[in-house]
């Protein structure tokens, strides 16, 4: 097998294969930047988003400042939405950008621009994502992140109103709709493979089913999720924020590798549900351990993660940009003492 | 012509079943029958809602169906609004409302809105993206009676902790109560942050109002 590495160890775990590894991957596929690690590398928001050093700096401050065992770019949930020409708030050191404006009034106007793929930041976080694997060889693991097609669709028409069309419109026609915005990602994603990244996440925080439901999800957002990862070609982590639960029998079906749990989704569960079939990964509160705990606390979720079954240990959401450097380290403190015997 | 009760049960129905042409129809036929649009609005528009959020509890509906629910309630409240005779006599409680600084995620935030206006309280929405002052501010401005405030992501959550503090050293916390709400946001962490009540969806927010201002007038005797 070879020199045990970071990257060979996240690809096991996140495949359903971590009794291969030598111990559990300790990674943030979801967003790693925090404004300690900002202060340490002298890379704060807003800059790190647009200049490709700071952006670098900051990336690779996961692995140097942190000690994540991987590195994921972009930071933010809104280069498809800026690529597609909507306006964003570039937020502050402490706080991540935001969508102001939509782009399309409605289902029929959606058209993805032809050189979408050179606009906006894409480009940058293309390059960035070469630097790193430039950089670290395959040591460590590179994630690209998309931002999943419902979320975007939010971003695009306006969040309620595009709830509204999933009772109002056609089903056929929201699903196409999703579909199409589903073919970004992927072109995205396949540039990303080619600039050096290891592992997709597709983070769609909107399709919780706080707001769907799960026949929405089978009806719909499954075929959408199933697209995507028969045509990325590469080990995909999906995440939904919130309580999963009703999603969970359907979920083996999208074809992803791993499935990342909110805090409202109970680890152990999903675990039962999804058997041998998607690894799980997170289980450690974003909130109330990473942000407002104590390194003893992390630690404390993080073993009752592993215990739970958890396949990579990670925070449960996005990661607040105030939550201590002390906490964040604790959880890859947890994963190195985790050996299997 | 319907009588009274196929117009109540018309209403109804539209609102439940979130057909907004159909509840603006029942509300033109309240309209031409001379019925109180007031209790038309505040007690079966709010029944209403009542039967979509034990729908929403027993996950039979999700957010797309109450939101058709509320959209249908607004079309039945824009027709019979300019026909409300307001009572004069009690002032309506003062409900600021609005997401988080940083947060643009404000489904949650207008369903409580509707529910709170249907209720009959006066809301000040703030919409999205608030910045931590302007909730206070806009609290001293019009005599506040609560504050609400909603986040949906883990990373603006912490806002609602600083507006708290925030109030307690400009010396406005025993002034106002504060609800917060959010998929994120549990009762627990809530109260941990000092929040006076998290009302567990948009409907519940209309009794925990009722119950805040009620403490509220207790403690301050009406002065604010």
């Amino acid at each position: 097998m070879g020199e045990m590495t970071p990257r060979k160890r996240a690809l096991l775990c996140m495949t359903g294969n971590k009794a291969k590894a030598d111990r559990i991957s300790c990674l943030d596929p979801l967003t790693t930047a925090t404004v300690d690690q900002m202060n340490a590398v002298g890379a704060p928001f807003p800059e790190a988003h647009t200049d490709p050093d700071l952006c670098f700096k900051l990336a690779a401050a996961a692995w140097t400042v942190v000690g994540l065992e991987g590195f994921k770019l972009p930071f933010d949930l809104c280069i498809e939405a800026e690529a597609f020409g909507a306006k964003l708030n570039w937020g502050r050191i402490d706080r991540h950008p935001s969508v102001e404006t939509h782009v399309f009034n409605d289902m029929k106007d959606l058209k993805v621009p032809e050189n979408i793929m050179e606009r906006g930041r894409f480009p940058l976080k293309h390059k960035v994502e070469e630097r790193l694997k430039r950089e670290y060889g395959d040591y460590l693991p590179v994630v690209n992140q998309v931002t999943g097609p419902f979320t975007l669709a939010g971003h695009l028409f306006g969040i309620e109103k595009f709830c509204v069309w999933t009772k109002k419109r056609p089903l056929e026609q929201v699903k196409e709709a999703l579909m199409e915005i589903s073919e970004l990602n992927i072109a995205d994603c396949k540039d990303a493979l080619r600039s050096g990244a290891d592992l997709i996440c597709i983070a769609d925080p909107s399709a919780t089913s706080d707001i769907l439901s799960p026949t929405f999800f089978r009806d719909v957002m499954v075929p959408v999720f199933k697209n995507m990862t028969n045509k990325i070609g590469a080990p995909v982590v999906l995440h939904i924020c919130g309580n999963a639960s009703g999603y969970l029998p359907y979920m083996a079906e999208t074809g992803i590798d791993m499935f990342s749990v909110d805090t409202q989704t109970d680890v152990g569960f999903a675990k039962a549900i999804l058997g041998n079939k998607v690894a799980v990964g997170g289980g450690v509160p974003t909130i109330t351990a990473l942000l407002f705990g104590t390194p003893d606390k992390v630690k404390e979720a993080a073993i009752s993660a592993i215990k739970s079954g958890v396949d990579m240990l990670m925070p449960s959401c996005g990661i607040p940009p105030r939550t201590p450097l002390a906490n964040f380290k604790a959880l890859v403190d947890v994963a190195k003492c985790m050996v299997y015997v | 012509m319907a009588t009274e009760k196929e117009i109540i049960d018309g209403f109804v129905k539209a609102i439940v079943e979130g057909d907004e042409d159909s509840a603006a129809n029942w509300a033109k036929e309240a309209v031409k029958a001379n019925m109180d649009a007031y209790t038309l609005v505040t007690k079966n528009g709010g029944d209403a809602m009542g039967v979509v959020n034990t729908k929403y509890e027993k996950k039979e509906y999700f957010v797309p169906e109450v939101l058709c629910a509320a959209n249908a309630l607004n079309a039945g409240v824009a027709v019979l609004s300019p026909h409300m005779k307001v009572d004069k006599t009690t002032t309506p409680a003062v409900v600021v409302l609005g997401v988080c600084e940083g947060d643009i995620h404000d489904i949650g935030k207008n369903l409580v809105r509707i529910m709170l206006s249907a209720a009959g309280f006066r809301v000040i929405d703030l919409g999205k993206d608030v910045p931590h002052q302007k909730f206070i501010d806009t609290a001293k401005e019009n005599k506040a009676d609560i504050i609400g405030m909603s986040a949906l992501m883990s990373t603006t959550m912490p806002g609602m902790k600083r507006v708290i503090t925030m109030m307690q050293e400009q010396g406005i916390r025993n002034k106002v109560k504060v609800m917060v709400g959010g998929g994120p946001v549990t009762k627990e962490w809530a109260l941990s942050i000092g929040a006076d009540d998290r009302p567990h969806d948009a409907s519940a927010s209309v009794g925990a109002v009722k119950e805040l201002v009620a403490k509220l007038k207790n403690e301050r005797g009406q002065t604010w």
